[in-house]
């Protein structure tokens, strides 16, 4: 077979985090490739070397079977190779025509030829595309600004194309024709590496399909000789027994209900579509989804930092919809979101260990003085408590390692003593010994009575540590399992959409059979 | 009477010419994402810089190219610090005023007072070079001729620099990346545009034009440094108000020059104009001269709040405009 | 391929950063030293004469100490309050129009306050300019939290049109006019009466400003401000993430608010001693420490201990410079703003340097 790309031992670290390693990765010519894996197991990190904005540590590169140097995203494009990104890298204030202009090659230094504006229009033609060139990219509407993104690497000539999760912002008939472009392009000669977590889109449109976990490559199959249940399995593995404690505590009453729930992203799309659930004490129910199916959306919204399009959310009774995130917090709901850079939210990072401590109850000691004598103790006992390694207390966040900045941030969320706490990633990029010391702290606020929310990726981990797993798929709920009468292979199906049990043999997943909600309630 | 307004109009353009080196030059700069406080201080550094070559070799040529090279030299210290080493550029900018203007008055002093004093300019071939040039028939139009036809070199200069970078920025593939940077850096580099060159090449180039600008006020003031009084005289500041006003582009600028030339030299010649029309312009005399020179700056101002009220997609204020681009970041 | 790039260096030492800061003013000086070669004056004897602002051998040393803490009082404080607004990465380089809104306010209770005792027409003077350059500050921050304006554009223009106003009131014979003087035909401003004029505790012929007093101890309040109370423990949170100040519950549109009319406010302090030290008021009164004090305060990365110890650096270096120009009529207080130029250009290199450095990178290894 011929190659378009051929990697060979790619390996890539960001500290000590390894995101790939030894990968070898073939896309032959004229084909259609999927790649695939969970969150976190070193897609875009793979892809964005290919595009020159990362290097890599180690391996080889070859393009058309000669081996590439590939330093910055004009090397990659000079070897043919384009790549829309999942963040578009568009200039909102520039039209269509415009947004293509500015990296034509070859078109000449100085000015363009007339004749631009009449290629891009060929370009657009020949594959399908339905695009006002006039338009400014400001006024578009999502797939418009995905269509442009495409018709750009076309115009600039790029052979192999890369799509980097190009459905996730689509609906239904947009995926269609986004599918029969794809398929256009494949005939014209092109190669495709599509990155997509929907097994049912694989099962559509890829020739192959190459499975990454953990940052490690697995192995490349043939679509047609595959299904969707093997697919499944080789991305998520066989389920690894992991000896998370789970001790099992008398639930109480809900103590917060989610009903209806509908929350916007930044970009204006659906993010989380009319999700029930509920977390009662002494609980943790698990969030699983591939990343950005809505799972940030949801923590913000319950924190009070993202405004709701619809729907309820009380807790203890009391609804909180509208309340300020400080409000929020006195209720005694705590979150925590680890973003990947892990210091996003949460953390001012020039600040020491001590300040972020009281960052959510500063203003609760008395007087005009902030109370950092308490603070260092209670700083002094989170250390100890979850073996933080520090030079002291006052040391800035900024210079812990990443384990450390999340045990900070887990610790201080434990230490107001919420009786709803919401995390998300709080082991993302730890070790195994300092995720076993998170675990811990969670069971133990679990044996309080607290309830948790845990937003996770790791499913064994969640298998195990979880109580109930409730799973979703682009902001949609496909259902809520128990963690000891499910499958790793039932949960990859409903992460990817493929299975949905809501509601399923009379079962009414997500809502509470003491909710606290009326019916009425329930339905406004 | 029509002397009155003739001179009225001449004045206008020749006293304010030199907004429109600044404006262009900061326009140039802030079209690449870069905020340059530093106008006053380039100007000057170029105004004198420039002027002591041309005096020394008696050619305006040269003045040119030296203040081009001193002001596009002190653009390069700026992009160096801002652009390679990531400093703030609101402090660099204004420590480039600070430095540029004592820079001037230093030169200034030190060469006043040493033997050979400071180089006069009347008499001289700079002099007549920067005179005003008569073109034949067209200078010689009743009114109109005097008024726009009269001038020296470097207004006709200023105002093809003017044009010429409206035609780059919307017309030519470079313009075009220019404003991609301005606008999102990310993008742009994501694209193989070179951020880095493009930053400097035109912050390098605009702080160039803006010492021209410096240079032609030097020329206007017949040459004559005053220990207490600055050539430049608050133009570079007016300039960066005036980029604003223009909407960030130098076609703009050219009508913006001239508003804020209208009052300036109603400021300057109130008082004829009152006298030549005493019954419908009389009141000109009662409206303090503060009043015209601060007024650059309250329009500005005003501008600056409705824009920002209004919705933001109009404004042609660079998107990225005062942040450091940084590659990693992304 | 380029061979070494640019590393942030995962830890800042104190000292390192020091070290470089030293070198890099120790360069600045060098500069300073050929330039002053170059027009043939010895710079040894030259620096010595302006580090030690004409004391050595002067009969009136007491009156060069005065003078440097009438320039020393008002940059202090001006550069102390843009540090506040800057800690929170808001950029309010108003600083001169602030200091001239002060200026006029305390001038116009100063001109009125015959028959008041002077502690009464001292602490109005300050109130009036404290209340009207505050109130602009939170004009101005109330539009960038509203509608984002640009702050670092609209304090500029401020300074320009206060420029301009108070060059109006200085050149314009009214009868409503109480700031010039009623006995001169040109238009002058006039002298405070007595009632205005600053005290001070007198230590044998050397006077000692009450306002200086005042600028110390507002030194120290704003250290404990800004270190341990709960609005200075905002102002951090807030400048270093604004996103987790919100997820705190932190209101941060209240806090720019309030930030800015206590940094303005402070501008307002600064320009009321400092009318009240000369004893009038001029468009000149500001002494430019609206734009050196945002030099200072970069200088002193925000610090308040830094921006004390700048403060009296940047003072020595202008007043110095003055005082030298009695001996050395060829350099004038120009030679320290451009000294003060090269030492911030300096200092940045320097910064950068001990916060970066060149790692070679390593070869891609063929697996």
């Amino acid at each position: 077979m011929e190659y378009a790309i051929e990697l060979k031992g790619i390996s890539k670290s960001f500290g000590p985090v390894a995101a790939n390693k030894n990968i070898n990765l073939a896309l032959a010519k004229g084909e259609i490739l999927a790649l695939l894996g969970e969150n976190g197991s070193g897609k875009t990190t793979l892809m964005n070397m290919l595009s020159g904005i990362y290097m890599p540590d180690s391996g080889s590169i070859f393009i058309d079977g000669k081996k590439a140097q590939i330093n910055s995203p004009e090397d990659s494009g000079k070897l043919g190779i384009g790549m829309v990104h999942q963040h578009f890298k568009l200039v909102e204030r520039f039209t269509a025509l415009e947004n293509i202009r500015i990296g034509m090659r070859g078109e000449g230094r100085l000015f363009h030829g007339a004749d631009v504006r009449k290629k891009i229009e060929d370009t657009a033609a020949k594959f399908g595309f339905d695009i006002d060139l006039d338009k400014k990219v400001s006024n578009m509407a999502v797939s418009e600004k995905q269509t442009l993104e495409i018709l750009k690497v076309l115009c600039y000539g790029a052979k192999i194309i890369i799509l980097d999760e190009p459905t996730a912002v689509l609906t239904v008939q947009e995926i269609d024709s986004l599918f029969a472009v794809l398929r256009k392009m494949k005939e014209d000669g092109h190669s495709i590496i599509i990155i997509t977590h929907k097994l049912n889109e694989v099962m559509a449109i890829s020739d192959r399909v190459a499975i990454l976990r953990h940052g490690e490559y697995i192995k490349t199959v043939v679509t047609k000789e595959t299904n969707e249940k093997e697919l499944t399995e080789l991305m998520v593995g066989r389920k690894v027994d992991l000896n998370i404690d789970r001790p099992v505590i008398e639930k109480t009453l809900p103590l917060l209900e989610i009903r209806n729930l509908t929350v916007k992203s930044d970009e204006g799309a659906v993010a989380v579509d009319h999700i029930n659930f509920y977390i009662r004490g002494g609980e943790i129910l698990g969030v699983a989804g591939i990343a950005g199916s809505g799972q940030k959306e949801l923590c913000e919204a319950i924190a009070g930092l993202r405004p709701i399009e619809e729907g309820q959310m009380i807790h203890e009774g009391e609804s909180i919809v509208g309340m300020s995130p400080k409000k929020i917090l006195d209720h005694g709901i705590s979150m925590s979101f680890i973003p990947e850079d892990r210091l996003g939210m949460g953390l001012a990072p020039s600040l020491s260990i001590t300040d972020n401590m009281i960052l959510k109850n500063y203003n609760e000691s008395k007087g005009i003085f902030v109370d950092r004598k308490s603070a260092r103790e209670e700083a002094q006992k989170v250390i100890e408590k979850l073996e933080i390694v520090t030079p002291s207390t006052e040391t800035p966040v900024r210079r812990l390692s990443g384990g450390n900045v999340q045990k900070v941030l887990l610790g201080r969320e434990i230490k107001s003593g919420p009786n709803v706490l919401i995390t998300a990633y709080p082991v993302r990029g730890l070790d195994i010994n300092s995720s076993y010391t998170i675990y811990n702290i969670l069971n133990t606020e679990k044996k309080k009575g607290v309830g948790i929310l845990f937003v996770g990726e790791d499913l064994d981990v969640m298998m195990s540590l979880c109580d109930k797993i409730m799973v979703i798929c682009h902001g949609k709920l496909q259902g809520v399992v128990n963690s000891d009468h499910t499958t790793k292979e039932e949960i990859g199906l409903m992460m990817t959409g493929t299975l949905n049990i809501v509601n399923k043999e009379g079962k009414t997943d997500g809502i509470a059979k003491d909710s606290a909600i009326t019916d009425e309630e329930g339905k406004a | 009477m029509l002397d009155v307004l003739t001179l009225f109009l001449f004045n206008i353009i020749v006293y304010n010419i030199p907004l429109l080196y600044g404006t262009t030059g900061e326009i140039m700069i802030e079209k690449s994402g870069s905020l340059n406080l530093g106008v006053e201080g380039t100007m000057a550094i170029g105004a004198v810089a420039g002027y002591l070559a041309g005096a020394k070799c008696d050619s305006l040529l040269v003045a040119c190219l030296v203040s081009f090279i001193a002001s596009g030299l002190v653009g390069l210290l700026f992009s160096f610090l801002t652009v390679t080493l990531q400093a703030n550029q609101n402090v660099t900018g204004l420590t480039i005023t600070t430095f540029g203007v004592a820079f001037y008055y230093f030169i200034g002093n030190a060469l006043s007072n040493s033997k050979g004093g400071w180089p006069t300019l009347s008499g001289t071939g700079l002099d007549a070079q920067s005179q005003a040039i008569h073109i034949p028939f067209i200078s010689d139009i009743p009114f109109v001729g005097k008024a726009l036809f009269s001038h020296g070199i470097l207004v006709y200069v200023g105002i093809l620099i003017a044009i010429l970078m409206w035609f780059y920025f919307n017309k030519t593939v470079p313009g075009l990346k220019l404003r991609s940077i301005g606008e999102n850096p990310a993008a742009a580099d994501s694209l193989g545009v070179n951020v880095a060159f493009y930053k400097y090449t035109h912050i390098i180039v605009g702080s160039g034009i803006m010492g021209l600008g410096g240079l032609y006020m030097g020329l206007n003031m017949g040459g004559t440094f005053e220990g207490s009084n600055c050539w430049i005289n608050g133009y570079g500041w007016i300039s960066i108000a005036l980029v604003i006003f223009a909407n960030w582009s130098p076609a703009k600028a050219i009508l913006g020059t001239l508003i804020f030339g209208f009052f300036n030299t109603l400021r300057v010649q109130n008082a004829a104009l009152a006298y030549t029309f005493p019954n419908t312009l009389g009141w000109l005399t009662k409206i303090p001269s503060h009043f015209f020179s601060a007024l650059p700056f309250i329009i500005t101002l005003i501008v600056l709040i409705t824009s920002s009220l209004t919705s933001k997609g109009k404004s042609g204020e660079p998107q990225a405009i005062g942040r450091n681009y940084y590659r990693e970041d992304r | 391929m380029r061979k070494y790039h640019l590393v942030r260096r995962a830890d800042s030492q104190l000292k390192r950063t020091l070290i470089y800061y030293a070198i890099g003013i120790l360069i600045s000086l060098t500069i300073g030293a050929v330039i002053l070669i170059s027009l043939g004056i010895n710079p040894f004897e030259y620096y010595g004469r302006m580090f030690t602002i004409g004391l050595v051998g002067n009969r009136y040393g007491y009156k060069s100490v005065e003078g440097l803490l009438k320039i020393f009082v008002p940059l202090l404080i001006t550069s102390l309050a843009l540090s506040l607004s800057f800690k929170m990465r808001f950029w309010n380089i108003g600083g001169e129009g602030e200091f001239l809104i002060g200026a006029i306010c305390a001038s116009i209770v100063a001109f009125n306050s015959s028959g008041l005792p002077n502690f009464v027409t001292v602490v109005l003077m300050c109130l009036a300019a404290m209340i009207s350059s505050g109130i602009i500050g939170v004009a101005i921050a109330a539009l960038k939290v509203k509608f984002n304006t640009n702050e670092t554009l609209m304090t500029l223009m401020l300074n320009y049109i206060m420029l301009y106003v108070i060059r109006y009131i200085g050149d314009t014979k009214a009868d409503w006019n109480f700031f010039l003087r009623k006995d001169s035909e040109r238009p002058i401003f006039g002298s405070f009466p007595e009632s205005a004029v600053m005290q001070g505790i007198h230590f044998g012929k050397f006077n000692l400003l009450w306002s200086v007093i005042i600028a110390v101890i507002l030194t120290v309040i704003i250290y404990i401000y800004l270190k341990f109370t709960k609005h200075g423990y905002e102002i951090s949170v807030v400048g270093d993430s604004s996103s987790t100040a919100k997820y705190a519950g932190m209101s941060v549109g209240k806090i720019v608010l309030r930030t800015m009319f206590i940094s303005s406010a402070l501008i307002g302090l600064a320009a009321a001693l400092a009318v009240s030290s000369a004893g009038t008021v001029s468009d000149t009164i500001t002494n430019d420490v609206g734009w050196t004090g945002i030099i200072v305060a970069w200088l002193s990365k925000l610090s308040v201990p830094a921006v004390f110890v700048t403060a009296i650096l940047i003072s020595v270096l202008q007043y110095g410079c003055q005082a030298a120009a009695t001996q050395y009529p060829a350099i004038d207080i120009n030679f320290a703003d451009l000294l003060q130029g090269i030492i911030l250009f300096s200092v940045l290199v320097a910064d950068f340097a001990a916060n970066f450095r060149l790692v070679k990178k390593e070869e891609a290894k063929n697996a």
